[in-house]
């Protein structure tokens, strides 16, 4: 079977932003969600000069690197929202599943923003994410009976 | 999740590394506007600094990963869709780490995203 050339970096993303949710979880038992955020840049700036692209920076046309800047600022927000939510005792089998549902908005947008193509059977895949996120919104209470309590997104 | 479509566009010239670099540089003034909202004042628990800074340090190794899958030519919807299935690899860390309960409905979530995994390889 071949795979695409995107599979293995992608598998290697999902292999460090699940252990990340756990961190996430832990940190904010500790600490707020604001010193979260502000700690998880610290440990982003630490990586900054293995990555610093030299004078290639400055070739960069300003509305690329405006994306990207944009891309860092929005993606820190939602992290941020995303720490309140641990914060305020939400489990990270619960809120993981429920905010990585996100992409559903990219799918949508992709096609319009980008010009991209999904294919029926990507559609497919998707659909089956969605169900996966909302499957894990199903809370049950373990404790006060067998009732199960649907938290519409 | 405008992040993404930002990354994407900004993916077309720049190299992984460099979106990483302006990747940062783009937290750092909701870093700094946390700081001055909280006068500089942060917890000092040295567990909950470890904790924030390895959620910084593997999600900038994570992140770098996600920008080298789109430098790799694949379309952002169906990378950044195969990716957020990386809950499945959280819920599992829960259970076993924080001694989270897993429903047979998550259980049953977690075969659905394993599905939708390899749909998307295909």
């Amino acid at each position: 079977m071949h795979l695409p050339p995107w599979m293995l970096p992608a598998a290697f993303v999902l292999l460090a932003r699940g252990i990340v949710g756990i961190f996430q979880k832990l940190s904010t038992n500790y600490i707020s969600a604001e010193s979260t955020l502000v700690w998880l840049i610290v440990g982003f700036l630490l990586f900054e000069p293995f990555v610093y692209p030299g004078h290639d920076l400055f070739q960069y046309s300003g509305r690329n690197v405006l994306w990207d800047l944009l891309s860092g600022l929005f993606s820190n927000l939602g992290a941020l929202a995303l720490f309140a939510a641990f914060k305020n005792g939400g489990k990270a089998s619960i809120v993981c599943p429920m905010t990585a549902l996100y992409p559903l908005g990219v799918v949508l947008l992709a096609p319009l923003v980008l010009h991209e193509t999904i294919t029926r059977l990507q559609g497919v895949g998707d659909l089956l994410r969605s169900d996966s996120g909302r499957a894990a919104l199903y809370v049950r209470h373990l404790g006060s009976g067998k009732r199960v309590q649907r938290v519409s997104v | 999740m405008p992040w993404v479509l930002f990354a994407k566009l900004g993916s077309v010239e720049i190299p992984s590394a460099g979106m990483q670099f302006l990747f940062t540089l783009g937290g750092v003034p909701v870093a700094l506007a946390l700081l001055i909202d909280r006068r500089f004042h942060l917890e000092k628990s040295g567990r909950g600094i470890f904790y924030g800074l390895m959620v910084g340090i593997l999600s900038a190794i994570g992140t770098l990963a996600l920008f080298v899958a789109y430098r790799a030519g694949g379309s952002a919807s169906v990378i950044t869709t195969a990716t957020s299935l990386y809950p499945m690899v959280t819920v599992i860390l829960a259970v076993a780490i924080l001694r989270e309960r897993l429903t047979i409905v998550q259980i049953v979530g977690l075969g659905f995203a394993t599905a939708a995994f390899v749909i998307f390889s295909l």
